[in-house]
């Protein structure tokens, strides 16, 4: 098991490079760039290239790429050129919002799609599972960003239960929440299915059914059980979509967060701020799959058996 | 999704929804929303910061305040002398003001301040003052290394807002986020990057700028400034009475608002203005007549009245008409003339041809027209496109990103292009028509060595603001002869508010709606 997790580890260090060299890359050959924010009227026109110098972007790409990474493994992730503070600070002050809403949805979705899950398999092909399987494939194929104005008409303008956007209160939470819950609710209530489906049909399934066993006893007590390291697996994948899946609810719900960093920083080409940004969301992923893949192996017998 | 369809989900909300009262503040307590262009200023350092938004004018005052018609008048500084020859300015500062923190406000705070604007990236705004000299407590003498009539303007910037020197040096870079004092109407309580912030009032203050009626303390105690980008989520919110006042409308959504009995527009002269670019460099527009023909054939009046349904000002030059530089003579302004448009591209040899398009040399002239993806630039290249077609000019259009036009505006490939700037200042022609700026800001390409000789002279060759004046008009003039682009529009600035949570002065004597207009503003109980 530990040789597994150090080799598991280990692998993330070529995909880190590799994302980092992507997320620079891309960020940099996207026309434009921050010096055009900075120059105001009235400044000389040697301005332009005192400022280049300033902040290096004078200096050959993979130069930058690399005192960028070297600072970064250090755990400097330098100062942001439009913004003019440093990154470390704009994120410690966006990321809380972004993980509260995040976690909050994660929740959410975790809760309701394990729950419609196992109603959709106990009435496998009966009303309640086809209703449950309608309302996933419209979860799951709805854009958040449509979702949340809808949401913000029906709650917000006509009902007039929650605010329509921003963040004073827990009331406020709701709808973001709602909005990119409901596209995880979706995801978590199919698999929740499937594999308690396939689970019910296993040989011991058989055996506790002859040893007379109440059949609901056997679904929630058993094969919930079994059904559920699939489910638990792509529950951590998720985790690393949190921060990721916000970005456009935050816009649209005018909340604070990574995601309207993100993207303000984006249209000024504040490269530090966005390279930090990415990278954050880049690494909340890969741990997520790194925690999805112990979650499974601790879980499931055979993958451990395979590794010893 | 696509913007109009996000409209048309408006327009059904509009007729649909029940009115709710929403939750609504309490007595002199206001809520508004800083137009978008504001939202994630990461600070209220006027020092440091690249982007300042709208309670930055609340937390600060400045030495000179500007008035509706772009003239300077006194605030923290009460009087000020410039020295005939322009090397030297000597201000008597206004007594009894203090900052929030309790520290007065004196000669030698205004010495510390610069001292430290100097060393900032903003500098720039302070480059001609060599040294600030206390003469006595509320006297201070600028030497300049230079004179320089624009330094009034620079000092009613909000980036030259008076910080309080001690607790900004002490608090570094946590000065502006975490803490901030200055001498303003309202205190800093909180503030939080990219969602809001909350200020109260200065029950201490007395001393406003004496363009407003009210010179303090300020009616409303409370007001929550929040930033949202979305402008339909803006409009909700003021719709629902979440908030009482948003600090820009879109033009799409301005008549949203008036359909609401309980909102109003207030509109002001804005400082925008709308052109035509023409690249003196690329062939036909090397050609001045050609250039005189396309700039002539925009119909101002038309796309004033087809576009943006009547509301703002035609532009004829390429300033803002409230700046006095934009006073040049008659027939240097660029207005609507097709019959001569016609004549010229005749002379020029381009005779018209089979489907309105003219030709020479067995060529059509046909040309690029760029613009950026915003819908009131396609909508109004779109109208540009069909004048041009109207004295035979074919024109094809290309949208870019407008976060990365800039970058095809450096290439220097652009033939015509629809774009805006916002500035009221004439140094604003300098910043587009400078010769060492080709590409962007330079979209043009006009290097003209008459016109770097009047510029020289505008820019720094001046005594005094008569002078300025003076040499901006004759060198914004001689620009404007030379047809490098074609005047199209000048927009509003417009707010939205709800009438029955705010009353607005009748009269606000600032370029725009900031802490003038808020000294006089009142929340109905």
């Amino acid at each position: 098991m530990l040789s597994y997790l150090i080799r598991r580890i280990l692998m993330l260090v070529p995909v880190f490079l590799a994302v980092s060299v992507i997320i620079f890359g891309i960020l940099h050959f996207i026309p434009g760039d921050p010096v055009d924010n900075l120059l105001k009227v009235g400044s000389s026109p040697g301005a332009r290239a005192e400022m280049e110098a300033r902040y290096g972007l004078d200096r050959p790409l993979p130069v930058q790429y690399g005192l960028w990474l070297g600072k970064v493994l250090q755990g400097d992730l330098g100062t942001a050129i439009v913004a003019r503070r440093p990154v470390a600070d704009l994120i410690a002050q966006a990321l809380p919002h972004s993980l509260r809403l995040g976690g909050l949805a994660l929740l959410f979705s975790t809760v309701m799609g394990v729950g419609l899950g196992i109603v959709a398999a106990l009435n496998r092909d009966r009303w309640p599972d086809r209703l449950v399987m309608g309302g996933v494939l419209l979860g799951s194929t709805l854009p958040s960003f449509w979702l949340g104005l809808i949401l913000m008409l029906v709650f917000s303008v006509w009902l007039g239960w929650f605010p329509v956007s921003g963040a004073r209160n827990a009331a406020a939470l709701v709808l973001p929440v709602l909005t990119i819950g409901l596209g995880g609710t979706a995801l978590v209530a199919r698999i929740t299915r499937v594999s308690m489906i396939e689970a019910a049909g296993r040989d011991f399934v058989t055996l506790l059914h002859a040893k007379g066993l109440s059949p609901l006893r056997i679904q929630l007590l058993h094969v919930l059980r079994h059904a559920l390291i699939p489910v638990v697996t792509i529950l951590a994948l998720r985790i690393g979509w949190i921060l990721g899946g916000a970005v456009t609810v935050e816009v649209v719900f005018a909340r604070a967060g990574l995601g309207t960093l993100l993207i303000k920083s984006l249209g000024q080409h504040d490269y530090p701020v966005v390279q930090a940004c990415l990278l954050m969301l880049a690494m909340a992923v890969m741990l997520g799959t790194l925690l999805g893949d112990i979650l499974q192996a601790m879980m499931d017998a055979r993958v451990r058996a395979a590794m010893e | 999704m696509t913007y109009s369809f996000r409209k048309t989900l408006l327009c059904a909300t509009v007729s649909l929804a029940a009115l709710l009262a929403g939750q609504s503040a309490t007595a002199q307590e206001a809520v508004f929303v800083l137009n978008t262009s504001e939202v994630g200023a990461p600070t209220y350092n006027p020092i440091k910061a690249n982007n300042l938004n709208k309670a930055t004018t609340l937390i600060f005052d400045r030495l000179v305040s500007q008035a509706a018609d772009l003239s300077f008048h006194p605030w923290l500084a009460e009087s000020w002398e410039e020295a005939p020859d322009g090397m030297s300015w000597t201000f008597k500062l206004k007594q009894g003001v203090t900052f929030h923190n309790g520290e007065p406000f004196n000669a030698q705070t205004v010495a510390d301040w610069l001292d430290l604007f100097k060393a900032s990236e903003n500098a720039y705004m302070s480059e001609a003052v060599s040294k600030v000299e206390v003469i006595d407590d509320h006297t201070v003498k600028f030497v300049m290394s230079r004179p320089e009539p624009n330094l009034l303007y620079n000092l009613s910037s909000s980036y030259m807002s008076v910080i309080e020197p001690k607790s900004f040096k002490e608090l570094g870079d946590n000065y502006g986020v975490t803490e901030v004092y200055g001498t303003g109407p309202f205190k800093l309580d909180s503030f939080t990057v990219g969602q809001e912030t909350v200020l109260v009032r200065n029950d201490d203050y007395t001393w406003g700028a004496p363009l407003a009626r009210n010179q303090g303390p300020a009616k409303i105690a409370k007001i929550t400034f929040r930033e949202i980008a979305e402008d339909s989520t803006a409009f909700l919110e003021l719709k629902t009475g979440g908030v009482d006042m948003l600090l820009g409308v879109p033009a799409d959504l301005m008549a949203e608002v008036k359909k609401e009995a309980n909102l109003a527009v207030l509109t002001m002269p804005g400082q925008d203005v709308y052109y035509m670019p023409i690249n003196v460099t690329k062939a036909p527009f090397d050609d001045i007549k050609v250039r005189e023909a396309a700039a002539k054939a925009i119909n101002q009046e038309e796309i004033l009245a087809s576009v943006f349904g009547g509301v703002g000002a035609v532009a004829n030059t390429f300033l803002i008409s409230a700046l006095p530089e934009g006073n040049v003579a008659d027939s240097a302004k660029i207005k609507y003339d097709p019959a001569r448009a016609a004549a010229l591209l005749d002379e020029a040899g381009w005779k018209m041809g089979d489907g309105g398009v003219r030709m020479k040399d067995g060529q059509p002239l046909k040309v690029s027209l760029w613009t950026q993806g915003d819908s009131i630039f396609r909508r109004l290249t779109e109208v540009v496109q069909a004048q041009l077609k109207a004295v035979g000019i074919e024109a094809e259009i290309t949208t870019f990103d407008s976060s990365m036009i800039r970058d095809q505006y450096k290439t220097g490939e652009q033939q015509l292009a629809v774009r805006s700037y916002n500035w009221d200042n004439a140094d604003i022609v300098d910043w587009f028509f400078g010769g060492d700026r080709l590409g962007y800001p330079n979209v043009s390409m006009f290097n003209d060595p008459k016109a770097e000789e009047l510029r020289k002279a505008a820019m720094t060759g001046a005594k005094n603001m008569e002078e300025r004046v003076a040499n901006f008009t004759a060198y914004h003039e001689y620009v404007l002869t030379q047809f490098p682009m074609a005047p199209i529009y000048q927009p509003v600035d417009a707010v939205a508010y709800n009438t029955e949570r705010l009353v607005l002065p009748e009269k606000i004597n600032a370029p725009g709606l900031a802490s003038v207009a808020i000294m006089d503003m009142e929340v109905k109980d």
